[in-house]
């Protein structure tokens, strides 16, 4: 290793174009030598505008395809230009910037995929009583399927290396429920995964997916989706 | 079975097929997905004109009267079909995912041409 990996950082943004700029300006002051990448998922309001304004690099979805779609398009944009760390970052403000070094450190010294847990951190992340049942059922679920034990599988805040980021660039990325579920794949494809205490904050604008009817259906496809990354021959992940 | 009912029967038969083909040869329909309708079409009038046919089948299934055999297996055929156009739509879905995603990926590289073309691989 002569020269470090250079960082680039994902942000996906559906309609964040009021947070795009605090998120960005914090992200800079903290961390001038990375690249910011901010993903576009077809939103309506402003986000492309306000994503090149910032001098970030915009990758414009035409259409609305999920977080999922999101995040493997920066992937994608990083195997392309490179190699690259990937810091997946989320646009409303509930990630810290100060997070991210312990992240790439631990990249940097052999993980393939380093994963910024709130409930390791010392200021501890509470959330309602369904999300954090919803947690601890996952995080079960996920280490009896796999034999790995994390705090926080539904965490946005991942950093990510080479390997990792071509096995979530290929078809078999869960690419709808890609939380817990590809950390799954990753375990399967035999890639190392740690965690690091992370501390986040309250967002400021959430739009969130878990909540109200959608949160039954949005569970068992997860859980659906999990059993699916689970399943399949290893050899198919490999090579 | 009656000779009127004969005729009902293989004059809608008859329509489906004239149908059909004017589908594929206004190029509204693809070639490939053709020939399972042509052989739903040919199916019908063969049962139509054989009805000794369908009751064989009946017997070797095991039903009671050709009525259910008939349901029975256009209730099949139509799940089955069903099935597969959901596992085309979970093809067209990834098939449009990943254009959008190129989309994205080539108005970045457009954005910046100063970049050094890597040459990546195409595959």
């Amino acid at each position: 290793m002569s020269t470090p990996l250079p960082v680039l950082i994902v942000i996906p943004a559906w309609n964040e174009a009021a947070n795009l700029a605090a998120v960005v300006t914090e992200l800079r002051a903290s961390r001038p030598h990375d690249g910011i990448a901010i993903v576009d998922d077809g939103s309506l309001d402003a986000t492309s505008e306000e994503a090149r304004r910032l001098g970030c690099v915009l990758l414009r979805l035409p259409l609305h395809l999920g977080y999922g779609v999101a995040v493997q398009t920066g992937i994608k944009y990083a195997l392309r230009a490179g190699d690259r760390i990937v810091v997946t970052f989320d646009g409303d403000g509930q990630h810290d910037p100060a997070e991210v070094e312990a992240l790439v450190a631990a990249v940097r010294e052999g993980a393939d995929v380093a994963v910024g847990s709130r409930f390791l951190s010392a200021a501890s992340y509470r959330g309602g009583p369904s999300r954090r049942t919803g947690r601890w059922v996952f995080s079960q679920l996920a280490g009896a399927l796999t034999g790995i034990r994390l705090t926080d599988p539904t965490s946005g805040l991942k950093a990510l290396g080479p390997r990792a980021q071509s096995l979530f660039a290929s078809t078999r990325f869960p690419d709808r429920f890609p939380d817990a579920d590809a950390l799954v794949l990753a375990r399967r494809a035999r890639l190392v995964i740690v965690e690091r205490p992370a501390c986040m904050r309250r967002s400021q604008n959430r739009h969130s997916m878990h909540g109200g009817y959608r949160a039954v259906a949005y569970t068992f496809n997860m859980l659906l989706s999990l059993l699916v990354a689970a399943s399949g021959r290893e050899s198919d992940l490999r090579g | 079975m009656p000779i009127r009912q004969k005729v009902f029967f293989l004059t809608i038969a008859l329509l489906l097929l004239v149908a059909i083909i004017e589908l594929i040869r206004r190029r509204r329909l693809r070639v490939e997905y053709s020939w399972l309708w042509i052989a739903s079409g040919v199916t019908i009038i063969v049962l139509i004109l054989r009805y000794e046919l369908l009751i064989q089948i009946t017997v070797a299934v095991g039903a009671v009267v050709p009525t259910s055999t008939i349901f029975f297996f256009c209730i099949l055929y139509l799940a089955l079909l069903s099935l597969n156009y959901s596992v085309r739509l979970t093809e067209l879905t990834r098939q449009v995912k990943e254009l959008a995603q190129e989309i994205a990926l080539l108005r970045a590289e457009e954005a910046r041409p100063q970049r050094p073309d890597r040459g990546g691989s195409h595959s």
